[in-house]
């Protein structure tokens, strides 16, 4: 059994798109490229009320809450997402709240205890 | 129309008795009889002799469509849409006034049936307006529906004169039932529900073919106190509900199951909402408890819910004025009084609308702050047994337990307002199985004739003893049931009216005969807490409270002004919790708001001791919150945390309390009819000379009798109507 456990550990996987890390970062890149130059269309197409400026900050921080992934599957899978949620975007599938979801303030976290509940709302 | 009871009340008062009905059930085992053998399409099914064709079908999983006949109502067949082909009869045949005969066979989806439904709807819909989209019955029409299913596609109805249809004039029948009669097809329901159930002779047709009209032949009030179920009856838009007109359609509302608690009956109602608001209410058919009617009360007090609400807390401040604050300095300005305050300064009262839940985590919050001094606003007898055995204050005998009985004696009660559900449950029972009802106390028109005994407690006296004349029919019944009014128990001598009506019913239930499940002792409740109430420990009636004092005192829901700040110490200090801005929240020093029965999962336990449930159906309004969450968070700040803090916890501290609590939907019967009366000996109060009077006696006392009913301007509307119309011509 515990052969197999360390034989399992040490499989080698499939990767998804890249082999190594330098392929995975220049996905990553070049999916940052393309949504970079694509915000001000985004900002056109949804006549969302925010500006270019907003925008691209928004892209940014979206790409760096995920600076801690090193597994390049995970990174693969990310970018894969990334682009069909591109493809979404361009091809104006979406609609405006969709993309205002990217710009919605964060949500607070339920209250642990009764009477803060209480307090808060309805239904505790 | 098939109406025979008349004809049976005339021969049982000429001395005779007809042979008892079906639902007369009798434990002595009878021959079953032979069934009958019927073809319904070809597939075979076993009836018993007397059952309809339309029964017969319904059996054989057919249904026949149909819109005079009902089952709760005698058999009209005028409508002829249920008209099905018999095999060797010349005509198609009216199958819910058929009996079925041997070898019958039945085809209800043959060429002849078809073309017999199809010419009916033909004739139905050429008197009928085309105004659907403007009718409120739409979507829940019979007659829609079935002109889909059954009628043809086109007709033959052609207007070539110019003449228009058929129209009828509309009628006023008071401030709850709209009437569009051009739309009504002469069914009858409502005629039938009337004079049957209802027991108010006022619907009536006039005139013939065309020129028959459904109407109270003169215009008056439709005055009877289940009138709205006319609304339910009506298979067209005929009868709609005036409250609800042109307000949602059926389609649009979410339904929630739940419990009515505008008296003590429980009736299960089914709450239409929409946007947050409760847009109507309907029957729920439970047989046990109100069949498929509601009071008038229950179906259209719900707009009190939306007005006189409590949305926030209130505080009062230096100058004396109730001021809106958040629930922290509400429960702070709590704490710091309670807190200064022994446990025996503090007192409790408990309104009638409050649930199970709310009841049981005030008790433990207060039990646990050294507090014993809680009560419900509604008193009741505490001598001898008292609320100690649970069989003193109950309907031990169940509601659907006077069908069974055969004399029924009412002391001091007018069930006709105080439980219409259960009146209409006696008037059947005194249709069908001619039970005997006889009344002690004030005469008040019940819809059905009754023995008036006199209305004071000497002829009480005289009826336990033996010595009264009526002790005869009494004393020769073999099912008695004597039903005592929740509020002649609440005069002085209410301890003293028990004990005389308990050892009454003990003596009757030896002298009867009848087997050890037969209850005879029965007690009315009128307001939907009390029961819980008891079970839970409270004590009935605020006398401690009177005397002891208290610094502190908490209303839950108590507006019916049972303690004046009158009755306690100068500096009291008044809680008040609860939904409406009625008489308890305009003494207190604080108002905590709470959720009306709507608006919270709660136990109700009814006059039977069956527990239910009413779900919420909508949230709270504004700050309000749920009666036992606003106990519980209170408890946290008092530095005695109750120990739950989700529903089920809650449920399962009820249910060691006491287990019927959490017994949904069952009436657990209660025992210790003897044991009470002994207790009951010791006692000493003198039974007064005052007669027995209830407190509703007429129509119009019916319509406003708690928070939620007070605050609501239909019922206003009805008093209003009920007084004109005691005046009135007609």
């Amino acid at each position: 059994m515990a052969g197999r456990a360390i034989q399992q550990g040490v499989k080698q996987v499939k990767p998804i798109l890249s082999t190594n890390h330098a392929e995975a970062k220049r996905r990553v890149l070049n999916l940052y490229k393309a949504w970079y130059r694509h915000v001000p269309y985004v900002v056109k197409d949804f006549d969302v009320p925010i500006t270019v400026k907003q925008g691209r900050e928004k892209l940014r921080e979206l790409f760096m809450k995920n600076k801690h992934v090193t597994d390049i599957r995970t990174i693969d899978l990310l970018v894969i997402k990334g682009q069909m949620d591109l493809v979404e975007t361009a091809g104006i599938w979406k609609q405006r709240p969709h993309i205002m979801m990217y710009f919605q303030d964060t949500v607070n976290p339920r209250p642990p205890g009764f009477l803060e509940k209480f307090y808060e709302g309805h239904d505790p | 129309m098939l109406r025979l009871w008349p004809l049976r009340q005339a021969v049982s008062a000429a001395g005779l008795r007809l042979m008892p009905v079906a639902c007369n059930k009798s434990t002595a085992a009878q021959p079953a009889p032979e069934l009958v053998e019927v073809f319904v399409n070809d597939k075979q099914v076993f009836v018993e002799p007397g059952t309809t064709v339309l029964q017969a079908c319904a059996a054989a999983g057919v249904e026949i469509p149909r819109f005079c006949y009902h089952d709760r109502l005698s058999i009209a067949g005028n409508c002829r849409m249920c008209l099905v082909e018999v095999e060797r009869s010349p005509k198609p045949v009216a199958s819910c006034a058929m009996p079925v005969m041997k070898g019958m066979k039945v085809k209800t989806d043959s060429p002849m049936t078809k073309k017999a439904r199809e010419g009916v709807m033909e004739f139905l819909l050429m008197n009928h307006p085309l105004d659907c989209p403007i009718c409120d019955q739409g979507g829940e029409c019979d007659l829609q529906d079935q002109s889909m299913n059954f009628g043809s596609d086109r007709s033959r109805f052609t207007d070539n004169a110019f003449a228009g249809k058929r129209a009828v004039e509309d009628k006023n029948v008071g401030p709850l039932i709209k009437t569009i009669m051009t739309r009504c097809i002469h069914c009858t329901r409502c005629i039938r529900f009337a004079s049957e159930v209802a027991g108010v002779e006022d619907l009536g047709t006039t005139g013939r073919g065309n020129e028959m009209q459904v109407g109270t032949y003169v215009e008056k009030m439709f005055k009877s106190e289940l009138s709205g179920n006319i609304i339910d009856l009506c298979p067209v838009g005929a009868l709609t509900s005036k409250p609800y007109a042109f307000t949602t359609r059926p389609w649009e509302t979410r339904k929630i199951e739940s419990i009515d608690v505008m008296d003590a009956l429980g009736s299960n109602i089914v709450v239409s909402m929409r946007t947050n608001e409760v847009m109507r209410i309907l029957p729920r058919m439970n047989e046990e408890v109100n069949e498929e009617w509601i009071s008038d009360k229950t179906r259209f007090a719900y707009d009190g819910l939306k007005r006189q609400r409590l949305t926030t807390p209130f505080v009062k401040n230096q100058d004396g004025q109730l001021v809106q604050c958040d629930w922290e300095t509400a429960f702070m300005a709590i704490v710091q009084r309670l807190g200064s305050v022994e446990g025996n300064q503090i007192g409790a009262v408990a309104g009638g609308l409050v649930d199970a839940e709310a009841l049981t985590a005030l008790k433990d919050l207060l039990n646990r702050l050294g507090c014993e001094n809680l009560c419900t606003e509604e008193s009741f007898p505490m001598d001898g047994a008292g609320t100690d055995l649970r069989s003193n204050y109950l309907l031990n005998s169940t509601i659907a337990g006077v069908e069974e009985a055969d004399v029924l004696l009412l002391v001091g009660t007018n069930p006709r307002f105080e439980a219409p559900v259960f009146n209409a449950r006696i008037r059947k029972s005194w249709i069908h199985n001619d039970l005997r009802v006889a009344l002690l106390g004030a005469p008040v028109d019940l819809t059905y004739e009754y023995d008036h005994l006199g209305d004071s407690t000497a002829e009480l006296q005289e009826l336990a003893s033996g010595s009264h004349p009526f002790s005869k029919v009494l004393q020769s019944a073999k099912r008695p049931m004597v039903v005592v009014g929740s509020s002649a128990l609440q005069r002085s001598d209410g301890a003293a009216l028990l004990s005389t009506v308990s050892t009454l019913a003990n003596g009757l239930h030896t002298k009867s005969g009848a087997d050890k499940e037969w209850r005879v002792l029965n007690v009315l409740q009128r307001v939907a807490s009390q029961a819980a109430a008891l079970d839970l420990g409270y004590k009935a009636g605020v006398s401690a409270i009177l005397e002891t004092k208290p610094q502190v005192l908490y209303l839950l829901g108590a507006d019916e002004g049972a303690v004046d700040r009158e009755d306690l110490p100068e500096d009291a200090f008044i809680i008040y919790q609860g939904h409406h801005g009625d008489l308890g929240a305009q003494m207190a020093d604080v108002i905590l708001p709470g959720a009306a029965y709507t608006e919270k999962d709660g136990t109700y336990v009814n006059t039977e001791g069956r527990a239910q449930l009413t779900r919420q159906a909508v949230t709270p309004p504004g700050m309000a919150r749920n009666d036992w969450k606003i106990i519980r968070a209170l408890s946290e700040l008092l530095g005695t945390t109750l120990p739950f803090d989700k529903l089920q916890g809650l449920r399962q501290r009820m249910g060691e309390i006491s287990p019927t609590l959490v017994r949904v939907g069952r009436a657990e019967q209660a025992n210790f009819f003897q044991q009470a009366v002994k207790a009951e000996k010791s006692g000493g109060v003198v039974l007064s000379k005052d007669p027995l009077i209830p407190p509703q006696q007429t129509l119009k006392d019916f319509y406003m009798t708690d928070s939620i009913s007070r605050a609501s301007p239909t019922m206003a509307k009805c008093v209003q109507a009920a007084t004109e119309a005691e005046t009135a011509k007609y």
